[in-house]
C-alpha cells in the first residue's frame, strides 16, 4: 500500500510537474509545518522473473516460461512496457522491454507543509499548503536495466508478432537527489 | 453481570408469575415433599401470560404471550426442583434445577405499537445454586453459581428466524453484596438506591452455532472473569420514572480470558485481556413510540494480550485501547440509543439518487406492521489512543476522535439478516501517532494508516444496505451483499493538526458488493470478494482547508472487479535484508545489505484485485468499467465560490483498464494483480538530511543517524556510528516488505476530452503491461 501511496503521489506529480514554480534553496528552508512520513529501504524489480515466468503454472504461455534467476539475461525474464502511440491497429508498439534492477534510497521523505513566510516575501503571499517531497540523498542503482524496442504487436504472444531493439541501458552506481519536490494545485481547478 | 441481572429477573418472574398459577399438588405429590434438613419443592408448571407490561411515565413496553412450558408440546408443563436449605451461619441455599424448559414471547410492542420486535423462544435447562444471608450493616450478601446447557435462542421476525443454538453458559460469583444505601443526586435532587457488588464474577459461554435458515455463521466462545458494582435508581433521563445505573466493571487480568469465534474448526480468537469499564448515568425511558437508552460517559480501557487468526503458532501480537465517551452540550453531540419496534423505513424522497432504487429494492415487502428492530443512535468519543504491540514494539494511533448519528433497521429474512443504515452522518479524525510507548510525543505519519485503508480523518453521510447470509466458501463463514454511497464526503489524506493538509472534498462513492464472503481458514482470514462495482467522484482534491484549499482538480475512479480476494495472514516478514539478495545475515551484509530481524509477530495482508474487462455486472443492473479520469478548467458555479461544475473542464482518462493471465483481455483473469504485504513494526535507521540543528534545535551532522537517547523515545540526539544498545533506539515504524505482481495489465486508451467535443480523443490506443514482479523492502517512519 505504501507503494500504492507513492504511486499515488507520483501520479498527482508527475501532470504538475510542468507547472511547479522554481524555488531557490534558501527559499526550501522557509517551509514549515507538521510531521509527516520518512521512507527508506529498496525497490526491486523482477529479480527473479515475473508470473509469466512461473514453468510450474502451465497455464502461461510457452514463450514466457522461462527459468529465471538473478544473473539469468534472457530478454523474458524481465517486464515488458508497450504503448501503441499511433492510430490503432494500423500502427506498431513503442515498447520498454526485459525492464530489471533494484533501486535503494534513505531518506525518501512525504510531508504536507504550509508555506506562508520567506521566499524572499513570495511565502506569505503564496500561504498555502503544499506537498513536499524530499528527496534522499542518495538512489542506488544495482543492475538496472531495460531495452527500448519497436513491436508490431503489443504481446509476443500474438500472431506475426516481431520486434526491433534499438538499444539497453544498464545502470549501475549511485546518484545524488537533494532538496526537495514542493506540489502544490495552480490554475484553475 | 447484565447475564446475572437478566437471570434474576428472569427466575424471579418465574417464580413469582408462577405463584399465582400454581397447580393443584395431588396427596402423592404432596408426598414427595421431604424435608430432614430443608425443603424440596418440585413443580410443573405451564405459564401463559397474555400481557406483561412494564409502565413509565405512562408508555408501556408489552411482552405479549410469555410462556413457559415444555420445549415439546406449547400446552404441557416443565418440571423445575427447588431444594432450600438453612445453613449453620443462618445462609438460605437454594438449589433449583430446571430440567428443559422453553420459554417464548409471542411480541414485544411499546404501547401496542403495530409492529413488534419480533418473537423470542429460548429452550434451555439449568441448575443454579443460590446462597443469600443478612449482612451486619444490612442488605444481603452471598455466592451464587449457575450452569445452562443445551440451550437455544431464536429470534423470529416476519416468520423467518436465526437461532444461536446448543448453546452452554457457566458462571460464579464468589461473592454478591445487595444494599440499599447508595445516593445519587445527578438529577438535582438526593435519591437512595441499590448497590449490587461482584467480587471475581466468572463466567464462559459457547453456541454451538449461530444459524441462518439452518446453516451456520460459525461458533462463537468465551470465558471472562471481572469484578464489578453496580448502583441503580429510580427514575431515568426523561419524565419522572424510569431507571438510572451507574456501574464500574474491572475484567480481572486472568490469561483464560478470551473471546473466539470458529468457523469450520477455525479460530479467530481474541485473549490474555483485562481492563476496565465505568458508566455513569446510564438512564432507561420507555417514550412513547421506543426505548430510550443513554449515558452521559463511559470510560475505560481494554488490553488484549494475545490475537490469533486460524494458525495458533503465529500470534498477530496485541493491543490495547483506551477510550473516553461521554456527552458535549455545547456541540449537541450525545450518546444515546432510541430502540422501536418495528421496521421504519427511511424517507426514499430525501435520498440520493445514487442509492434510492436499492433503498426501496431492499425494503420491498415490508410494512408499518412487519417485525424487526429500529435505531436511532448517537455518539461522541470524545478521545480513544489505541496500540498496535509487535514483538513488543508499539504504535500508538493516538488523539481518535468521532461523532455522528445513525437510523439503523435489522430484521431477518429467508436465510438473510437485513441491516439497512440510512444518514449515517458523523465525522472521525485521527491527531497523529506516537511510537515506543503512550507517552511519547505525537508525530505526524498517520498517513501510514493508508496502508490499512484507513483515512486520517472524515467528514461522511453514508446510507447502505446490507444483506449477511450464512455460509462463506467452504462450510460456515458469512457472506455479504450489500449497496453504499457516501454523499458529498471530505476524506483527509494527511491532515496536519489545524485539519489542513491534502484533502478529497465534496466526495461521492457509490459501492457495490456482491458475494462477498468472510471465511477463517487455518493460515488466516479469507475475504473473497465475488464481484464489486465502484465509482469514487472526487468533486476537489484541495491542499490546505477542505473548505477553501487550492484544487487540483476533479478526480474520479471508476472500479470494476470480479473474483478478487483479501488475507490476513498472521505473521510478518521474519527476517529480511534490505538493499540486497540474500537468504543469510553475513551474505546480506557482504552484498551492501542490512540485515533486519523482525520477529515472528505481525500480520500479512495478501490482496488480489481481479480488474474485469468493461461489461455487464452478473446481476445485469448496472454496466461498469474501470477508468481514472482527472478534469480540470471547469466552470465555477460562481465567482469565487470555490466550487465547479463536473463535465465543464478538460479531462484526460485512462479508460478501461483490466487485468488478464497474458494473452489480452480475451484471457482468463485468474491471477490478476496481487499485493502481498508483510506488516511489522520495527526500528527504523533514520539519517540526518542536512547538517546543523533540525526543528527542533537538535545538531548534528548529514549522514547521522537519529537515535532516542530514553526508551520513552521522548528525546533524542544524533549519532554517526551508533552502537548495538543505540540501534535498539532506533526510531520505530511500519516496516513493509511488498511485492505486487501481475502477469498482463491493459488500459485500452489514454483519452483526452475538451469540453466542447462530446467524444473523447484517444493519445494511446493501447498500453499493455506485462510480468511484473515488483518487491519492495520499505520502513515508513513518522517524523515530526
Amino acid at each position: 500500500m505504501i507503494k500504492i501511496i507513492i504511486i499515488f503521489m507520483t501520479l498527482i506529480y508527475l501532470p504538475y510537474s510542468i507547472a511547479l514554480e522554481p524555488l531557490a534553496e534558501e527559499e526550501m528552508q522557509q517551509v514549515q509545518g507538521q510531521g509527516g512520513v520518512y521512507l527508506s529501504g529498496d525497490i526491486t524489480i523482477n529479480d527473479t522473473g515475473g508470473p509469466l515466468n512461473n514453468t510450474a503454472d502451465t497455464s502461461n504461455p510457452a514463450i514466457w516460461q522461462k527459468n529465471c534467476t538473478t544473473t539469468s539475461t534472457d530478454a523474458r525474464c524481465g517486464a515488458r512496457l508497450a504503448v501503441n502511440a499511433g492510430d490503432g491497429s494500423n500502427s506498431g508498439w513503442l515498447v520498454l522491454d526485459n525492464i530489471r534492477g533494484r533501486f535503494s534510497f534513505e531518506g525518501l521523505t512525504l510531508t504536507t507543509r504550509a508555506i506562508d513566510s520567506g521566499f524572499d516575501g513570495d511565502g506569505a503571499t503564496f500561504n498555502n499548503d503544499v506537498l513536499e517531497i524530499g528527496l534522499p540523498n542518495t538512489v542506488s542503482y544495482g543492475d538496472v536495466s531495460y531495452t527500448l524496442a519497436n513491436s508490431n504487436q503489443a504481446r509476443p504472444t500474438d500472431a506475426g508478432f516481431q520486434q526491433t531493439d534499438i538499444f539497453t541501458v544498464n545502470i549501475n552506481g549511485d546518484v545524488s537527489l537533494r532538496g526537495n519536490l514542493l506540489l502544490f494545485p495552480t490554475g484553475n481547478p | 453481570m447484565k447475564n446475572i441481572k437478566l437471570i434474576l429477573c428472569a427466575v424471579g418472574i418465574s417464580i413469582s408469575l408462577s405463584a399465582y398459577s400454581l397447580e393443584q399438588l395431588s396427596d402423592s405429590s404432596l408426598s414427595r415433599i421431604q424435608g430432614q434438613s430443608g425443603l424440596t419443592v418440585e413443580q410443573s408448571q405451564l405459564i401463559n401470560i397474555g400481557n406483561l407490561s412494564y409502565t413509565d411515565d405512562g408508555n408501556s413496553v408489552n411482552v405479549e404471550g410469555l410462556r413457559f412450558s415444555s420445549q415439546t408440546d406449547a400446552n404441557a408443563t416443565a418440571s423445575r426442583t427447588y431444594t432450600l436449605d438453612v445453613l449453620e451461619d443462618g445462609s438460605l441455599k437454594i438449589k433449583t434445577d430446571i430440567k428443559p424448559t422453553q420459554m417464548h414471547v409471542d411480541g414485544i410492542r411499546i404501547n401496542n405499537s403495530a409492529a413488534s420486535f419480533g418473537d423470542l423462544t429460548l429452550n434451555y435447562e439449568a441448575i443454579t445454586d443460590f446462597t443469600i444471608r443478612g449482612m451486619s450493616t444490612g442488605g444481603l450478601e452471598g455466592n451464587f453459581t449457575t450452569g445452562i446447557s443445551n440451550a437455544e435462542l431464536i429470534w423470529k421476525t416476519n416468520g423467518y428466524a436465526m437461532s444461536f443454538d446448543n448453546i452452554g453458559y457457566n458462571a460464579s460469583i464468589d461473592n454478591f453484596t445487595l444494599e440499599y444505601d447508595v445516593t445519587d443526586n445527578t438529577k438535582g435532587f438526593l435519591r437512595t438506591g441499590l448497590a449490587l457488588g461482584m467480587d471475581n464474577f466468572n463466567f464462559s459461554f459457547s453456541t454451538g452455532a449461530l444459524s441462518l435458515g439452518g446453516v451456520s455463521l460459525g461458533e462463537l466462545a468465551g470465558n471472562l472473569a471481572l469484578s464489578a458494582n453496580a448502583q441503580i435508581f429510580a427514575g431515568g433521563r426523561l419524565g419522572d420514572e424510569g431507571l438510572t445505573f451507574h456501574s464500574q466493571v474491572n475484567i480481572l487480568a486472568d490469561p483464560a480470558n478470551e473471546v473466539r469465534f470458529t468457523d469450520e474448526g477455525n479460530s479467530l480468537l481474541m485473549g490474555d485481556f483485562s481492563g476496565a469499564l465505568n458508566l455513569t448515568n446510564l438512564t432507561l425511558d420507555v417514550e412513547s413510540d421506543h426505548l430510550a437508552i443513554g449515558f452521559d460517559q463511559m470510560d475505560g480501557s481494554f488490553n488484549a494480550g494475545r490475537i490469533l487468526i486460524g494458525d495458533s503458532l503465529k500470534p498477530v501480537g496485541s493491543i490495547e485501547l483506551d477510550f473516553l465517551l461521554n456527552d458535549d452540550s455545547v456541540n449537541n453531540r450525545y450518546n444515546r440509543l432510541q430502540l422501536y419496534p418495528g421496521i421504519r423505513q427511511p424517507d426514499f424522497d430525501a435520498m440520493p439518487s445514487e442509492i434510492k432504487s436499492y433503498a426501496q429494492s431492499f425494503y420491498t415487502g415490508l410494512s408499518p406492521t412487519s417485525e424487526g428492530l429500529s435505531m436511532a443512535t448517537q455518539w461522541n468519543l470524545a478521545n480513544a489512543e489505541l496500540s498496535y504491540i509487535d514483538d513488543n514494539r508499539r504504535v500508538v494511533i493516538s488523539g481518535i476522535e468521532s461523532y455522528g448519528s445513525a437510523n439503523t433497521t435489522i430484521d431477518v429474512r429467508d436465510k438473510k439478516i437485513a441491516i439497512g443504515v440510512s444518514d449515517l452522518v458523523g465525522s472521525y479524525s485521527i491527531d497523529g501517532l506516537r511510537v515506543g510507548s503512550k507517552t511519547a510525543p505525537i508525530q505526524g505519519g498517520a498517513e501510514l494508516l493508508l496502508s490499512l485503508e484507513v483515512f486520517q480523518a472524515m467528514d461522511f453521510d453514508i446510507d447502505g444496505f446490507t444483506e449477511i447470509t450464512a455460509g462463506g466458501v467452504s462450510g460456515g463463514g458469512i457472506r455479504i451483499d450489500g449497496d453504499y454511497f457516501f454523499n458529498n464526503a471530505n476524506i483527509g489524506l494527511s491532515v496536519d493538526e489545524n485539519g489542513d493538509g491534502i484533502w478529497a472534498t465534496g466526495v461521492n462513492y457509490d459501492i457495490h458488493l456482491r458475494d462477498i464472503t468472510f471465511d477463517v481458514e487455518s493460515d488466516g482470514l479469507k475475504i473473497n470478494r465475488g464481484e464489486q462495482w465502484s465509482t469514487m467522484d472526487i468533486a476537489n482534491l484541495r491542499w490546505g482547508s477542505k473548505t477553501s484549499g487550492r484544487s487540483l482538480g476533479r478526480v474520479k475512479l471508476e472500479r470494476f472487479e470480479q473474483n478478487s480476494s483479501l488475507a490476513v495472514i498472521p505473521g510478518g516478514a521474519g527476517q529480511v535484508c534490505v538493499g540486497a539478495t540474500a537468504s543469510t545475515e553475513a551474505a546480506c551484509g557482504g552484498a551492501g545489505g542490512r540485515w533486519e530481524d523482525r520477529g515472528e509477530q505481525g500480520m500479512t495482508v495478501s490482496l488480489k484485485a481481479a480488474f474485469a474487462n468493461a461489461g455487464l455486472t452478473t446481476d445485469g443492473s448496472a454496466t461498469a468499467r474501470n477508468r481514472l479520469t482527472w478534469e480540470n478548467n471547469r466552470d465555477e458555479t460562481s465567482p469565487g465560490s470555490g466550487e465547479y461544475v463536473n463535465g465543464t473542464g478538460t479531462q484526460i482518462i485512462f479508460d478501461n483498464y483490466s487485468t488478464n493471465d497474458g494473452l489480452g483481455t480475451t484471457d482468463s483473469n485468474d491471477y490478476g494483480l496481487q499485493a502481498n504485504l508483510n506488516i511489522d513494526v520495527f526500528e527504523t535507521k533514520v539519517l540526518k538530511k542536512s547538517t546543523g540543528a533540525d526543528a527542533n534545535g537538535v545538531v548534528g551532522n548529514i549522514g547521522d543517524e537519529l537515535i532516542y537517547t530514553t526508551s520513552a523515545r521522548d528525546s533524542y540526539g544524533y549519532v554517526a556510528s551508533p552502537d548495538t544498545a543505540q540501534k535498539t533506539l532506533r526510531p520505530l515504524g511500519f516496516a513493509v516488505q511488498g511485492n505486487v505482481s501481475f502477469k498482463e495489465l491493459n488500459i485500452d486508451a489514454v483519452q483526452l476530452k475538451h469540453p466542447n467535443v462530446a467524444t473523447p480523443q484517444t493519445v494511446f490506443y493501447g498500453v499493455v503491461m506485462q510480468n511484473l514482479d515488483l518487491t519492495t523492502n520499505l520502513t515508513a517512519t513518522p517524523i515530526q
